[in-house]
């Protein structure tokens, strides 16, 4: 077996230290595959003075060549023919752009295996079949954004009775109808089934908060689940404390602080990032994560603020095995009362104002034809 | 929320002021007395004195905070609101004697008046600037309707409120509406009481104020715009050292900032001798300002590590300490990465006119670094190419009695009676 399928089968999901051997093994038969395969990573590992042999130590994997995520949205990078890679998505491009991903058999598996292993791990699974309310978009043969498809994929972690979605497809696009899903949820909190949640956070805090201001609490079934992912898009500048979230959920759904998951990953890095229940996005062994100074792009210490630069070696069709995204973040390893040695990736949010309006960027929309 | 005469009204009740909009600007029109412009200035003077005395600071200082502003640059934005700068204004912009016309030599008459109703959709880039196109509105005697924009913070209405309830008589002549701009047939019916749409914003905005217009209303448009500095090998450092200062002061964000660097030559070598020093000039001003927001720092170093793996090699891109300069080879006009990161091309002389005229509406300043000798020929260029502000390192710069964007206001927004 490859190294790659022996770090996906690794037991513990947050051995971090364990799995480093393993971890470089892996990242060295990725990176040897994608510079045989891969014309344009190739060039880039060239131009960056890099090949596959300077990987020798477990440190070497920062000087890996990583490649931004805007990256992937102006040029397409694969290292294997169409055919070979069932699974194709997009970013669901915040910013107005999106990049193309693609996946192949072996990378599918290795992230099922994932799925199941941190799944367990954090207790996700059930047998008794749920309602799924997702606040997210309904799939359609035309939609490849990898969320839908990580929405979709969620609601077979306990069988699923009904799928109701925020964002429906209608002839003329996608809709939100909010008004339906709270209707739902009023309905669902009568059944014996448990309900579970499933999206972008901002949706489901702009419906608990509807439904404070009308005054509607419900108590869900037991076993009932809120889970997050997909960011805060573009109700990034409303965004809430976390704990005022948990609360608003404690107060409308009836739903416990410990029934709050939430995930975080990307199409350019698809590893799932499970909350602990401190909340903490912990490192699993299936990926690292490089925190890099905003100007020198040098990694920095652990607690400081910086671009985060995410590696792993799960895809072969696409070489993202260190992409840098364009967040800022913390790596954190000062410990978690949960008890896990790993350390925790804090996202503080995007780089840039993504809203910022100046007037010369306006003149600028024009010259180029918009953007 | 509206606001409308002098009074702070929910949203809920906004169908029953739309409904009397019209009859209420034609009774306000009715009044025998016309807005005094004494009174518009006497109540700007005291709220600027106000302003002096920091009554205001409560409300203004998150704001110039969280717009990197200092405190200089709102007192002297502040002292734009004062008597003194205000009737500077009307007479620059309205000629001396303003208020009594001269007769023409077969003597008929002549009055400025103002066009009547004015429709302000106001852009969200500039705190406060709602409230300063509805005050020169109301220097030319307008009834102001003023649509927020969707960013606003509160500080316009604090603003308008506070100066009506120092010159009550101002009341009738501002209504201000926080309609979102997807509410297109609230926005007709002001379109369509107003003798004028003025319009802040991107040509998408004037775009959108074109077709919620008939052709009966005039639109004047304060559009977005483009600037740069022009550079010859005879600039002096000190005034390269003012730009480059200028660069970290505004973050290159205003219609004014500095966007990059044309150089006078022909000569690549030149060209990067430029470059090079002008990069040593803007790190020192960066220490000098302190460093920008750390996520706009890191926005632009991952633009410029991606642009190297985009192998644009034709680019040499300088950076250091989140402050950066990109050479090009060509001779396009174009936005920069802003904060604190510009580009630097060639331009000689005699292709100014001809590469930039058709930029022309989005033209606005150029930071003109030159000697004396060279000054005239190259403010001839410039100004034939399109630019109406031509200065030196400090390209952001007010002075009192300027115009906008090459344009007087005042005079925008009044017409000439002629009465024989």
């Amino acid at each position: 077996m490859s190294y790659k399928g022996k770090l996906f089968r690794y037991k513990n999901p947050y051995d971090l230290e364990g799995s480093k051997d393993l971890f470089l093994k892996a990242m060295q038969e990725n990176c040897g595959y994608q510079y045989e395969n891969c014309k344009t990573y190739r060039e880039i590992m060239d131009r960056c003075g890099f090949c596959p042999a300077d990987l020798k130590k477990y440190d070497d994997i920062e000087k890996i060549p990583f490649v931004p995520t805007l990256y992937f949205k102006h040029n397409e990078m694969f290292s294997m023919k169409s055919y070979r890679m069932p699974v194709k998505v997009t970013s669901s491009g915040t910013s107005g752009k999106k990049s193309s991903m693609g996946f192949n058999v072996g990378s599918l598996y290795r992230g099922l295996r994932m799925v199941l292993r941190v799944g367990k791990y954090h207790g996700l699974f059930s047998l008794k079949p749920s309602h799924y309310i997702i606040f997210g978009y309904e799939p359609n043969r035309n939609n490849k954004v990898v969320f839908s498809k990580t929405a979709y994929g969620f609601t077979y972690f306990a069988p699923a009775l009904s799928r109701d979605y925020a964002l429906k497809y209608t002839k003329d696009g996608y809709v939100p109808d909010l008004d339906s899903l709270k209707k739902k949820l009023i309905k669902y909190s009568k059944s014996k089934f448990p309900v579970r949640t499933i999206g972008f956070p901002a949706y489901t805090y702009f419906l608990l908060k509807q439904m404070k201001e009308e005054g509607l609490k419900i108590t869900l079934p037991k076993g009932s689940v809120i889970t997050l992912g997909g960011g805060w898009k573009q109700f990034y500048a409303q965004k809430v404390a976390k704990q005022e979230f948990y609360a608003l959920v404690k107060e409308i759904l009836g739903i416990d602080e410990s029934h709050i998951f939430e995930f975080f990953g990307a199409a350019e890095h698809p590893i799932l990032y499970t909350d602990c229940r401190c909340h903490h996005f912990h490192v699993p062994v299936y990926g690292r994560v490089i925190i890099r100074d905003v100007d020198t792009l040098e990694p920095v210490k652990n607690g400081q603020v910086g671009l985060i630069n995410l590696l792993t070696p799960m895809v072969d069709s696409v070489p993202i095995l260190s992409i840098m995204t364009d967040d800022l973040g913390i790596l954190h390893s000062e410990g978690c009362e949960c008890g896990e040695k790993s350390p925790w990736l804090e996202i503080l949010g995007r780089v840039g104002i993504k809203d910022i309006i100046t007037c010369a960027a306006g003149a600028d929309k024009v010259l180029n034809g918009g953007e | 929320m509206i606001l409308a005469h002098g009074e702070i009204i929910d949203t809920s009740v906004e169908a029953a002021y739309l409904d009397k909009m019209y009859e209420n600007c034609v009774a306000t029109l009715n009044k025998d007395r016309v807005l005094s412009v004494q009174k518009v200035i006497n109540a700007c003077d005291i709220l600027y004195k106000r302003a002096m005395n920091g009554e205001y600071d409560e409300l203004a200082i998150p704001l110039l905070t969280m717009a990197n502003i200092s405190y200089e640059r709102f007192i002297s934005m502040a002292r734009l609101f004062s008597r003194e700068e205000l009737e500077y204004k009307c007479k620059i912009e309205l000629g001396e004697g303003y208020n009594s016309l001269d007769s023409l030599k077969n003597g008929t008459r002549r009055m400025l008046r103002p066009l009547g109703i004015l429709f302000h959709i106001a852009a969200g880039n500039v705190d406060g600037l709602p409230a300063y196109s509805v005050i020169e509105g109301l220097l030319a005697g307008n009834i102001n309707i003023l649509k927020l924009p969707a960013s606003d913070n509160g500080l316009s209405v604090t603003l308008l409120s506070e100066l009506i309830k120092i010159e009550p008589d101002i009341k009738d002549y501002i209504y201000v509406f926080d309609v979102p701009s997807t509410e297109i047939v609230t926005l007709k019916r002001f379109a369509h009481i107003a003798d004028a749409v003025v319009v802040w914003g991107g040509d998408e905005a004037v775009e959108a104020a074109k077709n919620m217009t008939d052709t009966k209303t005039k639109i004047i448009a304060w559009g977005h715009k483009l600037s740069f500095a022009y550079v010859t090998t005879n600039a002096k450092d000190e005034e390269l050292a003012n730009l480059a200062f200028h660069i970290c002061e505004t973050n290159q964000v205003l219609c004014s900032s500095c966007q990059g660097i044309f150089v006078d030559t022909q000569d690549e070598e030149e060209l990067r001798r430029v470059g090079l020093h002008f990069f040593e000039l803007l790190k020192e001003a960066n220490k000098k300002c302190g460093k920008t927001d750390i996520g706009m720092r890191g926005k632009n170093t991952i633009r410029l590590y991606n642009d190297r793996l985009e192998g644009r090699k034709d680019w040499h891109i300088l950076n250091e300490d989140g402050v950066s300069v990109i050479i090009k080879q060509d001779s396009e006009l174009e936005l920069s990465y802003m904060f604190r990161s510009l580009w630097i091309k060639k331009l000689p002389r005699e292709q100014i006119i001809g590469n930039l005229k058709k930029h022309k509406g989005h033209l606005q300043t150029c930071g003109l670094l030159c000697s004396d000798t060279e000054k005239e020929q190259l403010v001839n260029m410039l100004s034939k190419a399109g630019l109406v502000r031509i200065t030196g390192g400090h390209m952001s710069r007010m002075y009192p009695g300027e115009a906008h964007d090459g344009c007087y206001p005042l005079r925008e927004y009044s017409r000439i009676v002629e009465i024989d």
